[in-house]
């Protein structure tokens, strides 16, 4: 043991706000700095991962006050897993963005660290409280810092994309605080655990106002089909690192605060179903608005929210396997959607639109970060070896088992739109000539690292699935069990209270 | 005071704070100018800030502090919790606000104008 799982909050806080001071005796403070802590984070939640996958879940108290009265940090399998995925990619993001405006300015640098900090300590923390209102606390730390990095590029339309995003997410806070008044109202309790073992007292109507309202509030994180009208802008607006900061860290947040709340909070019935539903409105909108996306980044954007829809469909079908679907497909869009953001902003680097017919014939001047992106578009539509497969057949099998087949027939469907607008792209890499106005820019190496290192990964969980599949079993029974949940968080404050 | 005129009271805020919220969802969904729609947000938040104090209010209800002469007064005290929250919301409302308006002030440096209309370069 290398610490607490608090630590995973606390030092990343401690460190944005100390970036600015450190700054001041050494400029490269502020690039180094966040990397050791991300590092130290990602070692963190790994080993602590390690740890409650053989002795059970931590349950930290905060403060010294007793769970139901007081804050408490749950450390499960499932919420360790996504800490892990979380750090992980927030240090590959660090890492690629290392040398960001290095030569060019001070300032900028400075505030894209200490927002990405704060990204990825209110997206941990996101995950791991268990506390309705910390989670809301934490779900503005998230927006703030996602709506400043939206903003972050004067030159381009970043303020009006991150004012649009900002205008939605502080109407959905507002839902999300009307929500918790709710439920406090009817519970006077604010912990999950006691609301999850007190909710069958609450009277039905409110129940089900109250979960509306939580749909409303997280919905915007987690890219939910009427609320995600900032993604592709967002998407397209912040720096490319940080696209893929959205698409690993935060919307994954967003889904597991949606999760949390539809099987452990409420137990509504035909909230499973609900999901089911809007995750196949969103996969099948988005994933048609891709094919129309003449701009590579929003293509990707569409993307992202349409297999965010596919991860709510696996949710939605409601059983063990379903959710180990989800989990599977979460770890793996969380790994393969930063690289095709990473090396796709490559590709598009000197263009002012990032046009998709500007990555004509770049296959033989950037053949690295083509390769790397062709594997990510071939990983992402789910080609066997490649990790995507494994994750699309175990929600196919999932489904197949619930009898859904008009789910399955879908999925194909959409699959079929996916590979039409992903290999256009790739074809275009490779078979077309290239332009004489567009210059190609070589990756620095510590980006190109970030980019191999993402590609490894895809090529072992492609081959060998059961590097994972344990931890994604653990933590999809970790999720479907509510009485345990209730029983670790409760008992730690009963003996506290001896 | 009398159950009954307490009830009176506890419906009015609860109206009250409503309609707070309301007004400031017509200003942030129909106003076309950039301020008018980061005043409605503050507006919902003042809205939903009432309604939580509300929640936590009681009858003849006394300050949450353990004073002298006020050892046993558990009983009467109005809930803490809701007052905890409402100042950690006002804080978070107040740092979405200046964000809110920086932006304001950022769009307006780039465009000359406030007007939403003439501002859509993105497709909502």
């Amino acid at each position: 043991m290398v610490g607490t799982p608090v630590l995973l909050i606390a030092i990343p806080l401690l460190a944005a706000f100390l970036i600015p001071l450190l700054g001041m005796l050494w400029k490269e403070l502020v690039r180094i700095i966040p990397g050791i802590v991300l590092a130290y984070m990602m070692i963190l939640s790994a080993s602590l991962l390690y740890y409650v996958l053989e002795n059970g879940p931590i349950i930290e108290v905060l403060g010294g006050w007793s769970p139901p009265m007081g804050i408490n940090l749950v450390f499960s399998p499932l919420t360790g897993f996504l800490t892990t995925i979380m750090t992980f990619l927030g240090f590959i993001v660090w890492l690629y963005s290392y040398r960001f405006k290095r030569n060019v300015d001070f300032e900028p640098a400075k505030k894209y660290f200490i927002f990405l900090m704060m990204l990825v300590a209110g997206a941990v923390g996101i995950v791991l409280t268990g506390d309705i209102f910390n989670q809301f606390v934490f779900i503005e730390i998230v927006g703030i810092s996602a709506y400043a990095l939206t903003a972050f590029y004067t030159g381009r339309n970043s303020a009006e994309a991150s004012f649009k995003y900002l205008l939605m997410g502080s109407l959905s806070a507002s839902a999300l605080l009307i929500a918790i008044a709710i439920v406090y109202s009817q519970l006077g309790t604010l912990n999950m655990a006691e609301i999850a073992s007190k909710v069958h007292l609450m009277d039905p109507t409110f129940k089900v106002i109250a979960m509306i309202f939580f749909i409303v509030g997280i919905g915007i994180e987690a890219e939910m089909f009427p609320l995600n009208g900032w993604a592709p802008d967002a998407y397209t607006e912040a720096p490319g690192p940080i696209g893929a900061a959205f698409a690993g860290i935060l919307v994954k947040a967003g889904i597991y605060a949606m999760v949390r709340m539809i099987f452990t909070l409420f137990d509504v019935p035909g909230a499973v179903d609900f999901l089911l539903a809007i995750g196949l409105v969103t996969l099948i909108i988005a994933e048609t608005a891709a094919v129309k996306q003449d701009r590579l980044k929003r293509m990707l954007a569409y993307s992202s929210i349409g297999q965010m829809g596919l991860v709510m469909v696996a949710f939605g079908i409601g059983t063990l396997e379903g959710v180990y679907a989800a989990l599977f497909l979460m770890l793996n869009h969380a790994i393969i959607k930063p690289l095709l953001f990473l090396s796709g902003s490559y590709l598009v680097f000197n263009s002012k639109d990032k046009y998709i017919n500007e990555v004509n014939g770049l296959g033989k001047y950037l053949p690295i970060t083509s390769v790397l992106f062709s594997l990510g578009a071939f990983a992402i539509v789910g080609l066997p070896p490649f990790a995507g497969f494994w994750s699309k057949l175990s929600i196919l099998m999932a489904a197949a088992n619930e009898g859904m087949l008009l789910i399955i027939a879908l999925i194909l469907m959409v699959s079929v739109v996916e590979i039409v607008y992903y290999f256009r792209v790739v074809n275009r890499i490779y078979f077309f000539e290239k332009s004489k106005d567009v210059i190609p820019h070589r990756p620095r190496f510590n980006a190109l690292l970030s980019m191999i290192v993402l590609g490894v990964i895809i090529l072992v969980i492609g081959f060998y699935p059961d590097s994972v599949t344990g931890i994604i079993h653990k933590a999809s029974e970790d999720l479907m069990n509510t009485e345990q949940y209730i029983n670790n968080v409760l008992s730690v404050g009963k003996s506290l209270t001896k | 005071m009398k159950h009954e005129l307490f009830e009176i009271l506890q419906f009015g805020i609860y109206s009250a704070s409503i309609l707070l919220i309301l007004i400031g969802l017509y200003a942030a969904l129909t106003k076309r100018s950039l301020i008018k729609i980061v005043i409605g947000l503050s507006i919902i938040d003042a809205g939903i800030h009432l309604l939580l104090v509300a929640i936590g209010y009681i009858n003849m209800g006394t300050a949450p502090i353990f004073s002298p002469g006020y050892e046993d007064a558990a009983a009467t005290m109005v809930d803490p919790v809701p007052q905890a929250l409402v100042l950690t919301a006002i804080v978070i409302g107040f740092a979405v606000t200046a964000v809110a308006l920086s932006l304001v002030i950022r769009l307006y440096r780039h465009h000359h104008t406030l007007e939403i209309d003439e501002i859509k370069n993105l497709k909502w």
